[in-house]
């Protein structure tokens, strides 16, 4: 029984209202706890039972393991002084919680007539299809009803999203985008001590006191629940007091003491941050009992006497004297509450494990990727602007009516298609670095800020996390984020923001909660005169290994503008994660094959014109020797290579641009594959990064293309981060190459 | 012991097969005989041992009202006896009931709440347009929701012009309430169904536009009247037509006192979410429903059906474990 720490810190709550005596007075409901205070006898027991019901959760947890009937036993035990803040903030206070939440979301229920926080914890434990937020795709604290945005919360990468909707309330209410939160909410996020070392706290703080200092309203309170350890490690005594305690633009709170000092402290931490709209740190002690979860070993890293002196701080035995001293309660009610509860939550988990589990592969991924193609097909194509209106926004020419090359570049395209998606979506909003005032490094943000305003259109600080933190932010209310990453390389940096939170809040939300945004992303390589790697990286595999993220590569700029309405349609109908992967070499090309032929420009095509996924580009559909298929820059060169082989080899290559790099058009692609005598992957990314080339190449040879007697090849980058100057052709995928290739693909059959 | 929710019913369960259910001597009867000589109304035991069922009499809300609360909780006390109650919801009058069940109003404190509750929703009986409830359901006769009829109720809501609101909602039935010709209304718009022998749209005899904003008066009136009720925390925990619940050691009273006399009336009562609030969050072994009659029998089956409880996941299973050793619902009356 010595480690059976559960059962001891039970019987010591229990040894406690056995040995306690009544108060000489009682206290009426609604008189305070203690004079000046301002926590009633009342809501003091009410906080009380919601501590009780979530310790009793976690002891069921750990009972149900025993039996393999639960997935989940990190617990909140310790940490159920949190109800403090749930029983204070509104439901309506947008809530990102910490996984030791048990406290604070039995205290924030019981605002809600009718819910029942329980059961449904217990369904989350018994991963059951029935739980009604992650149904049983994790055990996540999050409710719709109740406003809070379920996320794993581990490293607390859920900070950045936390601030970004901060942000944005303000913003949204200016656009007039609508959403159920009043005018004076404010925003929650809570995080444990060894969590308040990670990068994504110290960036989502960082940019809320950014955003005081530059006059911006930040309304959200960042709650330490420190328990003083990391798993094993323990945090240096002092550490988040010193970190945090003195920081310009955050009011620093310690949440000390008794039950009512804490909840005073609470009460003013959320009135001055609903009342100032300025951040406030709440430092919140608490301990942790039964180690990190079921399956850790405490006493193998912390003596007996360490682990049974933590014990002895239970704030639930401390609450329980101080309701019992004060006379708010007498022990017999309290015993028998106990009594009750846990009677009370062994049957409910006997219910829960009743309930169903998830079976299918289609209930798994249901939620993640929903596909309405004809919602998302109409949603991009309308509304339309009327055209009087359009013309006076471009300033009286139309760009369908350009003239002038720079207009009719790709990145003059995405230019003009930002501004007509900005025209006819006041929800829309773009920003990131430079895309304001300067219009974008590579000038596709020009002039946007002055047409749309610094409300829609916006710069920030130089933080690729909190930029995506703030796009989850905004999109959690209603707004569309058009984020920024000013190079593919630099969103590797921030990437856990998209695969982490962003792409799995539909998943854990059964698609109650969605974030959808565009992401901009200038990339890949070829940049002539601006080399090196950070400014050329090649690297997609990382975002085509997000399940459910649409990766989308225009090449072509009148390809660009519709696929962006594409890409719009999708994050608005089926609330997707898209990064739209705009080609940096490509921005200002004018030519295809000589200079001067301007074979790289393109003709605006004005709203409804759209591509969706599975819409590939075909070029030469009549040639059937050999299909290139690529994108992107090996778009242009292949079509280059293609007109080399033609003239020169007498080879007729049909070049297929894929346009979407996730999910692939793979349809499509057997398609075209099938009309031709041999295929050629043409792939500018690197050999071997589990990519495009890859993924095409296996699909065909297992449907048997190679074994047809036609020949399957592929070109691609070599594995090399790209270097600077004329060095990158010794790395990168080239035309001469791509004609070799073709050559062999195509084997002596037609050479001849 | 097993684990038992005790369900009240509302008024219209005192009917003729409840004839009789009254113990003379037992000192709520006799308690409450007093209070009725007080009020200068007609014998209980006398309308409870009458020879024939007289609806003009017997349906009165001054008579069913008592008569239904009396014997609910008489039931009540001795299924106290095999059982360890550990929730406690009622619908519509089962509220009162409820609260006097568990020590929150004690007996005469409760019977008067509803005497006085009763006399108010007579006297607004003997008006012209005194309005009423139309009950409709929303399922088949298997049990199974039938998404037709609840656009239907929607359409006629909305058609209602203001005359007519949501009143009780009992899962598989929902009661809609309105003036006059807000029920004239209903009974146009709703389309005809029937579900085993009934037809619906029903009208409920001497039922009231009670849980709405026609009932204001009446909540006004009581309030006044019943000031000096003396409220005290629950002895088992109370589920309210909201899903609210009042626990023996977090009560404030003057919030059931609040709820009760006011947003109890005036809103409309979720019986269903009352009782499925009770079955996840307390886990019954068992829902123990006192007479008179058994008028929630089916209505509870089919919440219990509705939320799979226990596994329970159609009319047939239901029936099935109705039938087992160990049923789910324990009616106390037929």
């Amino acid at each position: 029984m010595t480690f059976d720490r559960v059962a001891i810190v039970e019987a010591a709550l229990d040894a406690c209202l056995q040995a306690a005596t009544p108060a000489p007075h009682r206290l009426a409901p609604g008189e305070p706890i203690r004079p000046g205070s301002s926590l009633t006898a009342h809501a003091a027991i009410q906080l009380f039972e919601d501590q009780l019901l979530s310790r009793a959760l976690d002891v069921s947890a750990r009972e149900l393991k025993k039996s393999e009937r639960s997935f989940y036993t990190i617990s909140s035990a310790g940490h159920e002084n949190d109800a403090v803040l749930g029983a204070q903030l509104r439901i309506t206070d947008p809530a990102f919680l910490h996984y030791r939440s048990g406290g604070f979301m039995m205290a924030r229920a019981r605002q809600l007539p009718g819910s029942t926080p329980a059961f449904d914890t217990l369904l989350g434990i018994v991963a059951s299809s029935d739980d009604p937020i992650a149904q049983g795709r994790h055990k996540v604290w999050g409710s719709r009803a109740l406003w809070v945005p379920p996320q794993t919360s581990t490293i607390a990468s859920h900070l950045p999203k936390a601030m970004g909707l901060a942000f944005s309330l303000a913003r949204a209410r200016r656009l007039g985008v609508h959403n159920d939160l009043p005018a004076d909410s404010v925003v929650i996020c809570s995080f444990g001590d060894a969590s308040a070392n990670h990068a994504t706290a110290l960036a989502a703080i960082n940019t809320a006191r950014y955003a005081v200092r530059t006059g911006l309203p930040m309304p959200i309170l960042f709650v330490c629940e420190d328990n003083g350890t990391g798993i094993s490690v323990p945090t240096p005594a002092g550490w988040i007091a010193e970190t945090y305690g003195n920081q310009p633009g955050l009011r620093y709170l310690l949440a000390d003491g008794a039950l009512d000092d804490i909840w005073r402290i609470a009460a003013e931490a959320i009135a001055y941050t609903r009342g100032t709209r300025r951040p406030t740190f709440v430092h919140l002690p608490t301990i942790r009992l039964w180690g990190h979860a079921g399956s850790d070993a405490e006493h193998g890293y912390r003596s007996l006497a360490e682990i049974a002196a933590t014990e002895a701080s239970d704030p639930l035995v401390a609450n329980a004297r101080l309701l019992i001293e004060t006379g708010a309660a007498l022990p017999a009610q309290l015993r028998q509450l106990l009594r009750d509860t846990r009677d009370r939550i062994a049957a409910v988990a006997g219910e829960a494990i009743r309930r169903p589990r998830l079976e299918t592969t289609q209930e798994v991924i249901a939620p993640m990727a929903p596909q309405h193609p004809r919602r998302v097909a109409a949603r991009a194509r309308s509304p339309l602007i009327r055209a009087p209106r359009r013309r006076e926004s471009f300033g009286g020419s139309l760009p369908e009516e350009a003239t002038h090359p720079n207009r009719r570049t790709l990145a003059g395209q995405i230019n003009a298609a930002l501004a007509d998606e900005l025209l006819r979506r006041p929800e829309l909003i773009v920003f990131g670095e430079d895309v304001g005032r300067k219009g974008g490094v590579y000038n596709v943000t020009n002039g946007l800020q002055k047409r749309f305003g610094p409300g829609r259109v916006f710069d920030t600080l130089l933080d690729e996390t909190s930029i995506l933190g703030i796009a989850q932010g905004a999109a959690h209310i209603g707004l569309l984020p058009m984020p920024e990453i000013q190079y593919l390389a630099y969103v590797h940096n921030a990437l856990d923001q998209i695969r982490g939170e962003a792409a799995t809040l539909q998943f854990f939300s059964s698609d109650q909660f969605r974030n959808p945004m565009v992401l901009r992303l200038p990339g890949l390589a070829y940049q002539k005169g601006f080399g090196g790697h950070f400014h050329n990286d090649n690297s997609v595999g990382a975002l085509r290994d997000i399940p459910g993220l649409v990766l989308a590569v225009p090449s072509r700029g009148e390809d660009a503008a519709r696929m962006l309405r594409g890409v719009v349609g999708m994050a608005i109908e089926d609330g997707r994660i898209v990064v739209f992967l705009e080609p940096i070499a490509l921005y200002h090309e004018k030519d295809l094959y000589t200079d001067g032929d301007g074979g790289w420009l393109t003709d605006y095509p004005p709203p409804p014109a759209v591509l969706l996924p599975g819409d590939v580009g075909v070029h030469d559909l009549d040639h059937r020797d050999l299909l290139i298929v690529s994108y992107a820059n090996g778009l242009r060169l292949s079509l280059q290579a293609a007109k080399r082989l033609r003239e020169h080899h007498g080879v007729r290559a049909r070049v297929v641009d894929l346009r979407w790099l996730s999910p692939l058009p793979i349809e499509a692609v057997r398609k075209h594959a099938g009309d031709c005598g041999a295929v050629l992957v043409v792939d500018e990314c690197r050999r071997t990064g589990g990519g495009v080339a890859d993924a095409i190449v296996a699909d065909l040879a297992e449907g048997g293309f190679e074994t047809g007697g036609r020949r399957l090849r592929s070109v691609r980058a070599v594995d090399s981060f790209v270097p600077l100057g004329t060095a990158t052709s010794a790395v990168l995928v080239g035309s001469d190459q791509i004609v070799a290739e073709g050559l062999a693909a195509v084997g002596e059959r037609v050479r001849a | 012991m097993s684990r038992a929710v005790i369900v009240f019913p509302g008024r219209g369960a005192y009917t003729a097969a409840a004839l009789g259910s009254l113990d003379a001597g037992h000192r709520f009867v006799r308690e409450a005989e007093q209070l009725r000589e007080q009020y200068g109304l007609p014998s209980l035991v006398e309308l409870d041992r009458a020879d024939r069922f007289d609806p003009q009499v017997h349906l009165q809300p001054a008579h069913s009202a008592p008569l239904t609360f009396l014997t609910s909780l008489l039931d009540a006390e001795k299924a106290g006896m095999d059982h360890d109650p550990v929730a406690v919801v009622g619908n519509s009058l089962g509220w009162y009931t409820a609260l006097a069940a568990t020590a929150a109003l004690r007996f005469s404190d409760g019977f008067r709440l509803v005497q006085e509750v009763a006399n108010l929703q007579q006297q607004r009986e003997s008006r012209e347009d005194h309005g009423g409830q139309v009950i409709y359901p929303l399922t088949d006769a298997a049990w199974r929701r039938n998404p037709a009829l609840e656009n239907a109720v929607t359409t006629a809501l909305g058609a209602g012009d203001g005359e007519v609101f949501r009143s009780v909602d009992l899962g598989g039935y929902t009661v809609l309430a309105g003036s006059e010709a807000g029920v004239g209304r209903l009974l146009a718009t709703l389309p005809p169904v029937t579900v085993g022998e009934r037809r619906f749209p029903l009208r409920l005899a001497l039922q009231g536009p009670d849980h709405g904003p026609l009932a204001e008066e009446v909540a006004t009136a009581a309030a006044s009247i019943l000031v000096d009720l003396r409220w005290q925390a629950p002895d088992v925990t109370l589920i309210d037509g909201r899903g609210v619940r009042f626990t023996p050691w977090s009560t404030d009273p003057a919030q059931l006192a609040a709820y009760t006399l006011d947003e109890q009336l005036t809103t409309a009562y979720d019986f269903a979410t009352s009782l499925r609030v009770a079955l996840r969050e307390y886990a019954p072994d068992v829902l123990i429903l006192p007479g008179p009659g058994n008028s929630l029998g089916a209505i509870c089956g089919q919440i219990i059906v509705a939320e799979g409880y226990h596994g329970v996941r159609s009319r047939s299973d239901f029936e099935a474990v109705q039938r087992s050793a160990s049923p789910l619902v324990l009616s106390m009356r037929r």
